[in-house]
């Protein structure tokens, strides 16, 4: 533990609540001569730094887009804990495990700590200026790039970063920045769009009796899920409200739900129009949709339903008693639901419920108006990397900035974009830590770890108002050759555009100026000074806004023919991948804390495993710890069976996130990259790819290996009572202790 | 505690505990309750304990072997008896928070043939690192079996530079050969009495909550001194009609408290608050 490279000096170096880093202030020596200064111990701690005394500073998590604003617990300018800012609306002072690890990020020891540049095969350690130099040749003042020769390649991304990628690209007079995201919401987000009027809407589940969820995990890696957790944790008080989860394979909030049923994939909108059609039986539903859909309804008997889902006909009857006689009520789609060729229509019938149970306002609201539209984040979707692999294949792309995002893991086969890479000329990465896409770039410039750089965000959820999210340093820089990223583009925009940000010394004072500028929006006496500060120690700027009311577009869901899923019999299993909510798409499996974390529903650690139901293993006589070729048509991948009785026995999971081979010591070689084996299927109203709509053939290999995981011999409590199920009307929630956040 | 004193006065300390209003004119006895219908399963709570209390991150292989250190785990179940009713899971599945029941009659305390886990005057079940020898008893006299032992020197593997700057400085390191567990984060509650005892006060209702506590996005987790009346700790136990010193409980039976294996006659200080299912759905 000794063999630190950072000096006692840094150590005691913390950045105060004024955010400024503060030197030790030297002592002339005529000014201590005539009195006018005291001499001070050479030892003086800085600002706020008491010897075993943690503090607190506020900031903004970007472990995920959810915006969550989290505290740093800091020692001795050391960053040791990560807690959730009460101040938050988002967080209301919690935090979740993907969260927490945050500070792995920043103390990860396979950190980049130094510029890289490509020499041949390989990449090279360089000096800042000579990365510099090679970066501004190719992109500074005298670059003649222009349009779409130039592409910056981001993950979800808001605030300031958002813009000032927006300027330099301006300043080459294109608009051209990608944004992917292997697990994008897009199909989603389309469908709420055609039917309620808004993308994201505001999910009210604590007001909700009764939840229907398809394959929505909002308690696992949906948008938000600490809010969502509380909101949940209150509508589990009295009166207790129903969750009932309809899915393939069990989730997170599967796994919490009253009643769970199983579904064959891609059957969802076909179950929740035979809900619909059971709906508009009563008497108060008829006016809600016009009589063609109506009758279009109609073939959407029960019988039918039953026979094309998998799911007993008298579920339905019995669900859709429910949602009438609980009101309101919540029907949610999921990315289960969404990510198929119909996924649109599927998430579009799914939310007809709602219009049908009128939940509008009730359960379900818009977000407030942003003031700031500049800084709103943009959704990355696949199709755009799709149409960025067709640029880059077409030779048309001439430069490439990668900042947070590692296509080259996480793009399916059918898009080669890593063999493309060659054809563009220059391509540089922006990273904390070398990925597989890193390696293949000319330029690796190293960022400051996320605790060590100022940034703001805006969350894509915005549950009530609108809050602007301040990130700020938690601690010094461990490394001295890291830089912000923001400081990296200001460095060339003044390359670029000199006049235009000559005023801006750094990135500190380009954010500031930024953001005391938006003070007149927050209503606020306070002057710029006290007002920026105030926005550093809570850090959040929040402002109160009436939710945007929704619109009824019942006429956009599309009521054809019920449709059977096709078998095929060359890939008889339907394969349905499953997202962790700590690894999400791969982009925290270097963090080790997450990588021993176990999955909660199958206790499995630091692996990729193939779920498959008891009853169909036995009948192809495979157990735990059997090696199984999962194949589709794309390409195929080998892990250990796992026998989980929560997916539907024609179905086969596999976790998303791992089998890196270039992502550092914690994450390569953990399991297999599943991303490999998706089928080119894309939902055609979108055109976004559809990741629920692989077909695989399982194979055994006659191997065997010892599944590691924390769960011991059984799977059962065998009478010895360790958690207690009550019948909720047997409880009296009303009658307890309880004091729930937010 | 020293070791002369333990000796010295070994009758004395070994009162049979617990007895009834055992810390009635105590300041501190500290206790939990964890509420399983708010309990999602979702592992922030243990995550929060690996970054506040130092524990190693083991790796793949020492996991294998069960030699993982978590303090807190989540336990899932599939059914409450011998088999699993029907064909699937479909009233989800039984999440368990399980760490240290810190109880006040510990089956791990008789055992140790050192005196290195004892009982504090505030009721933890504490764990003395210096004077563990690592003979394992407590380990296996556990029920609950959230005891973990350090195979391997895991300060010289599980931070590799610059990982241990996490570390918290609060709490200690453990080495090789030594016993540990859950502990209520201590650290944080000796912090807590050191302050109230400077101001002249009780520590107050939720001014100390454990790290588990603090992260659970969904307040599953209620931390509190049960010597005072009215922490919410107290108050639920009261209203739940749990005794502390009591090995079977006269109570309602439409409340949802429980303490696990009581009749082991352990005497927790966790209460856990049943599940509940809406059985109409």
């Amino acid at each position: 533990m000794s063999n630190s490279n950072i000096d006692r000096r840094d150590f005691l170096r913390v950045l105060g609540i004024s955010g400024a880093a503060a030197t030790l202030a030297g002592c002339g020596n005529t000014s201590i001569e005539s009195g006018a200064e005291l001499v001070e111990s050479y030892v003086q701690p800085e600002d706020f730094v008491v010897p075993g005394v943690g503090v607190f500073y506020a900031s903004t998590c970007t472990q995920c887009g959810s915006g969550c604003g989290i505290m740093g617990r800091v020692r001795e300018g050391r960053l040791l804990k990560l807690e959730g800012n009460p101040k938050s609306g988002i967080s209301g002072g919690k935090i979740c495990g993907l969260g927490q690890a945050g500070v792995q990020v920043h103390y990860n020891p396979d950190r980049l700590t130094t510029p890289m540049m490509r020499e041949g095969e390989t990449l090279k350690p360089v000096s800042w200026d000579k990365a510099m130099a090679v970066l501004t040749a190719r992109l500074g003042s005298s670059s003649a790039l222009s349009g779409d020769q130039i592409a910056v390649l981001t993950g979800e991304i808001s605030g300031h970063q958002k813009v000032l990628l927006g300027l330099l690209l301006e300043s080459f007079n294109s608009t051209n920045h990608v944004v992917y995201d292997a697990l994008s919401p897009t199909i989603g987000r389309a469908a709420c769009k055609a039917v309620l009027g808004v993308e994201q809407p505001v999910l009210q589940i604590d007001k909700a009796r009764l939840i229907l969820s398809f394959g929505n995990d909002f308690l696992g890696a949906g948008p938000s899920p600490v809010h969502m957790a509380a909101q949940y944790a209150r509508f589990r008080k009295a009166p207790r409200g129903t969750l009932i989860q309809i899915e393939p394979r069990m989730t997170l909030t599967g796994a919490n739900a009253d009643r769970w049923y199983a579904i064959i994939p891609g059957t969802e909108g076909v179950f929740a129009l035979g809900l619909a059609h059971s709906l508009l039986q009563h008497q108060e539903y008829a006016h809600a949709v016009s009589a063609d859909i109506a009758e279009a309804l109609k073939q959407y008997d029960k019988d039918t339903v039953s026979e094309i889902t998998g799911v007993h006909a008298d579920a339905l009857s019995h669900i859709a008693g429910m949602l009438w006689e609980r009101s309101p009520n919540l029907v949610l789609s999921g990315p289960a639901a969404e990510g198929h060729a119909h996924g649109f229509d599927n998430a579009a019938a799914i939310l007809l419920l709602n219009l049908i149970l009128d939940n509008r306002g009730k359960t379900l609201q818009g977000q407030a108006s942003h003031p700031f539209p500049q800084l709103t984040p943009i959704t990355g979707s696949t199709g755009a990397l799709t149409r960025l692999n067709q640029a880059v294949t077409a030779g048309k792309c001439q430069a490439l900035v990668v900042i947070g995002s590692n296509p080259v893991f996480t793009a399916p086969t059918f898009v080669p974009f890593a063999n493309n890479l060659s054809k563009v000329p220059f391509k540089v990465a922006f990273v904390t830590q070398l990925d597989e896409t890193a390696r293949q770039c000319d330029l690796v410039l190293p960022l400051l770890s996320p605790m060590e750089d100022f940034g703001t965000h805006v969350a894509g959820y915005q549950p009530a108002g609108v809050d602007l999210m301040i990130q700020q340093p938690l601690m010094e820089r461990l490394y001295p050759e890291t830089r912000g990223l923001g400081d990296i583009l200001l460095d060339l925009l003044k390359q670029r555009k000199p006049d235009a940000y000559k005023a801006f010394p750094d990135y500190y004072a380009y954010i500031k100026t930024a953001v005391t500028k938006a003070k007149p929006v927050f209503r606020t006496t306070s002057s710029d000074d006290n007002f920026w500060e105030d926005a550093l120690r809570n850090g959040v700027l929040h402002l109160d806004g009436p939710p945007a009311a929704l619109e009824t577009h019942a006429a956009a869901v599309k009521v054809d023919k019920p449709r059977s899923v096709v078998t095929d019999v060359h890939y008889p299993f339907y394969f349905v991948p499953s997202v962790k909510a700590d690894l999400r798409d791969g982009r925290h499996a270097n963090l080790p804390w997450l990588q021993e974390s176990p999955d909660p529903l199958t206790t499995i650690v630091w692996d990729s495993w193939v779920e498959i139901h008891p009853t169909t293993a036995a009948e192809m006589q495979i157990r735990e710890g059997d090696i199984l070729e999962v194949q589709s048509a794309t390409g195929s991948v080998m892990a250990k069976a796992y026998l989980f009785p929560g997916i539907q026995p024609d179905t086969v999971s596999m976790p998303l996130g791992q089998g890196h081979t270039a992502y550092g010591r914690y994450a390569d070689g953990m399991g297999v990259n599943t991303f490999k084996i998706f089928d080119p299927v894309f939902d055609e109203h979108t055109g976004e790819l559809a990741l629920y709509a692989t077909r695989v053939i399982i194979k055994k290999t006659g191997e065997h290996a010892n599944v590691v995981k924390d769960e011991g011999p059984t799977a059962l409590q065998q009478g010895r009572k360790l958690v207690v199920t009550m019948a909720a009307d047997q409880a009296q929630l009303a009658k307890e202790i309880s004091r729930v956040t937010q | 505690m020293s070791l002369s004193n333990l000796i010295k006065n070994w009758s004395s300390l070994r009162v049979k505990r617990p007895y009834e209003d055992q810390y009635k004119d105590k300041d501190y006895k500290w206790a939990m309750v964890i509420d399983l219908d708010a309990c999602t399963g979702c592992n922030a709570c243990t995550t929060a304990c690996y970054a506040e209390n130092n524990l190693p991150v083991v790796g793949r292989e020492a996991f294998s072997k069960g030699q993982a250190m978590h303090w807190i785990r989540i336990e899932r179940y599939w059914g409450e008896g011998e088999e699993m009713k029907g064909r699937f899971p479909d009233r989800g599945a039984q999440f368990l928070p399980m760490l240290c029941q810190q109880c006040e009659s510990a089956p791990c305390e008789v055992v140790c043939p050192v005196g290195a886990t004892h009982h504090t005057p505030d009721g933890l079940n504490s764990q003395v690192y210096n004077r563990c020898i690592g003979s394992r008893y407590c380990s296996a006299n556990c029920p609950y079996k959230v005891r973990y032992f350090n195979w391997w020197q895991y300060p010289e593997r599980a931070w590799p530079n610059p990982l241990e700057l996490q570390l918290n400085p609060d709490v200690t390191v453990r080495s090789k050969g030594v016993m540990e567990k859950c502990t209520f984060c201590v650290q944080r509650l000796t912090e807590a009495k050191g302050r109230a005892r400077t101001e002249g006060r009780r520590v107050a209702d939720g001014e100390v909550v454990t790290a588990c506590a603090q992260a659970c996005p969904t307040s599953a987790i209620t931390f509190g001194n049960l010597a005072d009346d009215k922490s919410q700790v107290a108050r639920t136990w009261e209203r739940q009609q749990i005794k502390l010193a009591s090995d079977r409980q006269e109570k309602d039976e439409n409340l949802r408290g429980y303490r696990i294996l009581e009749d082991l006659r352990t005497y927790p200080s966790i209460v856990y608050m049943e599940r509940v299912r809406d059985s109409e759905a």
